[in-house]
């Protein structure tokens, strides 16, 4: 079948090729087997089977949205309320397994650090789509990890969706690295007091990857804040629609919010796409946005191989110095390391 | 806690309303009798009927946009596609009617002309009654007319470039305006010739629930460079008009063109303009835009960058009060290498106003060494209005640099307490900073629109009661 | 003598937390002031709050000029009646020359129309006093200045308004030597008998060509020490650990 995914908020001209990306001859699984290879990894944080029924805000696309919530063969309920409970959900998709649709419901009552991460074991191809929700209660701290480090054969879907209370703080950060079609989308409501969202994300395009980010956040609350910030190097014919959204809601005083997309392009061949829109209803704001691509900088790359580095390993280099201060947010060490060796490995 | 009011524009002099005194008014609505009566009364070639009756088929095809303001006030059948003025086009200032005169006289053209102007076109509804130019440019062999006269006297040029830069297949109200476009100048300027001064076209629109469609062809030889400045009014009726113009602009190898517009049509204006501009080697285009007036406005004009070398800057400023809904931006598309763009952007919300930055950047693989940037701030003077920033930036190659910069909030405090503190007012300090907010659109402008500019952003303040 | 600004019990606090916690204070005519004082003891809050910066909020206490309470006037008011301040990080205001301006401003506090010719001739005076590039005051005001011209084009701000009462807030950060000599003699310049500087430093250069009739010591939102020129000398070698101990 046909689909459209990840519909931006406001659309724009046809021409402008990014309201939305279609999908052709896309299979959507449904009656499912229940995905075994999964490890939780979790002290004292609760977990069952039980989600609520619940109309996403944005989301992938109806289609998607509906395999997620009806033919899900991994259900979670993730409930926190010690502070400082740690939670890993580790997907490893194997030969057998190729298949995973999962809905995942978080709600914290406590400071929390949850992280998800999508592995794999298998050259077949494999087919992943996700909701993953997260509520919040006042004061939180919380932590969300995400990472996809699925083969380049597969097609990989996310829709993420928080709200937060009254001086929530959400730090969100997502490591996207598989697929031969990785749409995410992603969304955040800002609703109490002083909240703050902060989202940064990493992304890889090599080969013929397409990398569809759709992030939107909603300030609604009294000086609340909101951050998306997206690195990204693109390779080879890679392909990179970013869609970011901060919309500063009537009444939200005070607020501030920031956009900064970045892309790195590593080939005359590789094609970014970027539409980072401020939508503001409110004056007391203050509303930023950057985005910028180019090639490595070319001083840097000189300064490098100087020191005596060959220039694969310079342009390494300098895509690492690049990702760090996001990979820094990732506290297991043995996922950081396989992060960074899947990073290396595709460059 | 005193509170900020931003005066709406001061449009006395837009605003006052001649007799809708026409010799001919065309039935209003859309079809091919109507189409085909228009080009009968301008005695056109047939191959131009051509253009209108195939661009009529392409509207009814085309669809209404999916995106930006609504337009669903719009109803063609109730708009007047062709209103003829009582008056020919004329040579001297002096040969134009009394009413129509004392308008342009108001809006101050021909003083323009005496001061500063190389030569001046006027347009009152749907034809122009109004067309010099200096001799020595006469001399130099600059064209400058109204499109009529072209179509008449310069056929192989027009043949080559109507409707070639903007294909009337670009969207519904392209074509819709190639089927009934009328007046607008037509401008060239031959290889090697250099205009120190401007030229200016100034549009009216006095007819109600009617539309204008004039045609602006422009083009400057090899080594040649120009200023062209286009003003648009229209004084405000309860029922919609319909503007739908049309530029096309071709700027060959190592010319240069400045496009200036202050737009200040009335408040019950659908403004849906498309401009575009095809640039040659080494040559650039400049955009400066006012955009004030219309209730809905979808404007965003566009520069190809076709040659090696080509340029263009764009800055322009969009100020929408009460009851507007201005969706302005720019489009830019470098097709070749080592090509650069500039972009700066500002728009003004109040009063339930609303801005739309809505803008394109692409830069194709065969644009090695190109560069862009991209500047763009909103100020918001209150809570009730709106401002959005749509841009899309589409880069298809790595060898590039490329910036997008914007910011949105209000006026800073600071300035407001450093301006305080040096002995202005509130209010003064206010219409300081939003006139230094407008700086970068207003020192682009000659001076008289500067000034003007200045005027039309009025500031005032109203203090608490009591 | 009479007072010029007097200043009783006066608090302030800025978001939420209390800066100024009774603030005693007495200008007279022909005096030159000077408020030394540790990071965040009150000091520019002490010129904001004179000023009637919204950013601030005064919760008691009277300012007084000329005998008049002028706590709850607009700040343009403030300006009008006298009272000048030069700013730590003056703002960048595109779209205005510095000499337009100066011209408004000057019309604005003066109350009358200001001469073009006779002004521009006054100003050029003043910016060769203050070395200053004569294209400077053609650009927009502060505009693409560097942070030493900012600093003198606010003493030539203070030159052309001749103000009452010219409060400098750290005037002197981030300039050299020379700049610091520079404004020092516009101070000089604009001093008589009849009006006073109050000075906010932190470095004793500024003060060494000045006659200087006292100085304070601001800790934690008050003054805790009031001497001679000779104290300023003190706080430069023995910093003001002891007047914080003072505080506890």
């Amino acid at each position: 079948m046909e689909i459209k995914v990840n519909e931006t908020p406001v659309r724009t001209s046809r021409n402008f090729r990014i309201n939305n990306l279609k999908l052709e001859n896309i299979e959507i699984p449904n009656n499912l087997k229940p995905f075994k290879n999964i490890e939780i990894i979790t002290q004292k944080a609760e977990i069952s089977n039980n989600v609520r029924k619940y109309k996403l805000e944005y989301g992938n696309g109806a289609v998607l949205e509906e395999n997620a919530q009806n033919e899900a063969n991994s259900v979670l309920n993730i409930k926190t309320s010690r502070k400082g409970e740690k939670v890993t959900i580790i997907y490893t998709f194997t030969d057998e397994e190729t298949i995973l649709v999962n809905n995942i419901e978080i709600n914290t009552y406590k400071d929390a650090d949850i992280t998800i991460v999508y592995k794999s074991n298998t050259d077949k191809a494999c087919f992943h789509n996700s909701v993953i929700r997260l509520n919040t209660s006042p004061e939180d701290k919380v932590n969300v990890n995400i990472v996809n480090m699925l083969n380049n054969k597969s097609m990989h879907f996310e829709s993420m969706e928080n709200s937060l209370e009254d001086n929530t703080n959400v730090k969100y950060t997502i490591i996207d690295l598989g697929g031969k079609v990785s749409a995410t989308n992603y969304f955040a409501d800002i609703i109490g007091k002083e909240a703050k969202n902060d989202l940064k994300t990493i992304y890889l395009g090599i080969d013929n990857q397409v990398k569809d980010i759709n992030y939107i956040a909603h300030l609604k609350g009294e000086k609340t804040e909101g951050y998306i910030d997206v690195q990204g190097v693109l390779n080879d014919e890679a392909k990179k629609n970013f869609k970011g959204t901060l919309d500063f809601k009537r009444g939200c005083k005070g607020a501030k919010g920031d956009e900064n997309e970045f892309c790195m392009l590593l080939s005359p061949k590789a094609k970014s796409i970027a539409l980072p829109m401020l939508l503001c209803t409110e004056d007391d704001v203050e509303g930023n946005h950057s985005t910028a691509s180019g090639k490595v900088d070319e001083k840097s790359l000189f300064y490098i191989m100087s020191r005596g580095l060959s220039e694969k390993e310079a342009i390494k280099l300098i895509v690492r110095a690049r990702f760090n201060k996001i990979l820094e947010r990732i506290k297991d060490e043995d996922l950081l390391k396989d992060i960074v060796h899947e990073i290396d490995n595709r460059l | 806690m005193a509170k900020t009011k931003v005066d709406d524009i001061n449009r006395n002099i837009y605003d006052v309303v001649d007799k809708d005194n026409y010799e001919f008014k065309m039935q209003k609505g859309l079809n091919r009798e109507i189409v085909e009566e228009i080009s009968k009364r301008k005695n056109e070639p047939d191959w131009m009927l051509d253009i209108r009756l195939k661009a009529l088929e392409m509207y009814n095809k085309l669809e209404l946009p999916t995106w930006g303001p609504d337009l669903s006030e719009l109803k063609m059948d109730e708009i007047a596609t062709y209103v003829k003025p009582k008056a020919n086009l004329n040579n001297s200032w002096d040969d134009v009617p009394e009413e129509i005169k004392n308008t342009f006289e108001r809006l101050g053209i021909p003083e323009a002309e005496r001061k500063s102007l190389a030569g001046v076109g006027a347009q009152y509804d749907s034809e122009v009654v109004y067309h010099s130019i200096k001799q020595e440019l006469l001399d130099q062999g600059v064209i400058y007319t109204d499109m009529e006269t072209a179509v008449r006297e310069y056929p192989e040029i027009v043949k080559e470039h109507f409707m070639k830069c903007v294909p009337i297949n670009d969207h519904k109200f392209v074509a819709l305006h190639a089927a009934v476009w009328s007046g607008g100048s037509f401008v060239y300027v031959p290889k090697g010739v250099k205009l120190d001064v401007p030229l200016q076209s100034y549009f009216r629109l006095n007819s109600p629930e009617s539309g204008q469609f004039e045609h602006t062809l422009i083009i400057v030889e090899e080594g040649a460079s120009l200023h062209f400045i286009e003003g648009c009014s229209a004084p405000k009726y309860n029922k919609v008009n319909l503007h739908a113009g049309c530029v096309e602009l071709y700027v060959k190898d190592n010319a240069y063109l400045r496009y200036s517009t202050i737009e200040n049509w009335s408040k019950n204006m659908m403004n849906l303009n498309t401009k575009k501009a095809l640039v040659g080697k080494n040559a650039q285009v400049d955009w400066v835009t006012g955009s004030f007036g219309s209730k809905v406005s979808m404007l965003y004009p566009m520069s190809i960058l076709n040659g090696e070398g080509a340029r263009t800057e764009y800055t322009g400023i969009t100020f929408a009060g009460a009851g507007q809904d201005l969706d302005t931006g720019f489009k830019v598309v470098h097709n070749a290498p080592n090509t650069s763009s500039v972009v700066n952007s500002r728009s003004i919300s109040k009063n339930g106003g609303a801005c739309t930055y809505r803008a394109l950047v692409r830069i194709a693989e065969q644009a090695k060494g190109s560069k862009c940037s991209v500047s763009c701030e909103s100020l918001m003077l209150d809570g009730i209005s709106r401002s959005d920033t749509i841009p899309v930036n589409d880069v298809e190659t790595d060898d590039v640099e490329f910036s997008h910069e914007a910011k949105i909030g209000k006026i800073s405090d600071k300035e407001i307490f450093y301006l305080m503190s040096r002995g202005l007012s509130e209010e003064d300090a206010k219409a300081m900073i939003v006139r230094g907010f407008a700086y970068p659109v207003s020192k682009e402008l000659p001076v008289e629109y500067a000034v003007e500019m200045n005027n039309l952003i009025n500031i005032e303040l109203e203090g608490s009661i009591g | 003598m009479k007072k010029l600004l007097e200043i009783k019990q006066l608090h302030a606090q800025a978001a939420d937390k209390e800066i100024l916690k009774g603030l005693n204070l007495t200008i007279k005519p022909g005096e030159v002031h000077v408020i030394m004082g540790p990071n965040g003891a009150g000091k520019s809050t002490l010129a904001n709050v004179i000023l009637n910066n919204p950013q601030y909020i005064k919760t008691s206490g009277e300012v007084i000029l000329d005998g008049e309470n002028i706590n709850e006037l607009p700040t343009n008011e403030i300006a009008k009646k006298g009272i000048f301040m030069s700013f730590q990080s003056p703002e960048e205001i595109p779209g205005i020359s510095t000499f337009n301006f100066l011209k408004y401003a000057k019309s604005k506090i003066s109350g009358e129309q200001v001469k073009s010719f006779k002004f521009r001739h006054d100003l050029k005076e003043y910016v060769e006093e203050l070395n200053m590039n004569p294209k400077l005051i053609e650009r927009n005001l502060n505009v693409g200045f560097s942070g030493g011209e900012k600093k003198k084009n606010e003493i030539l701000q203070m030159l052309v308004l001749e103000p009452k009462i010219a409060i400098l807030d750290e005037t002197d950060s981030g300039l050299d030597v020379d700049a610091i000599k520079t404004v020092s003699r516009g101070i000089s310049m604009y001093k008589n008998d009849s009006n006073a500087v109050l000075i906010i430093t932190h470095n004793n250069k500024i003060l060494e060509n000045l006659h200087i009739d006292y100085v304070h010591v601001l800790v934690d939102g008050k003054i805790v020490k009031t001497g001679d020129a000779s104290l300023a000398d003190e706080i430069e070698k023995e910093g003001y650990a002891k007047y914080k101990k003072v505080e506890e």
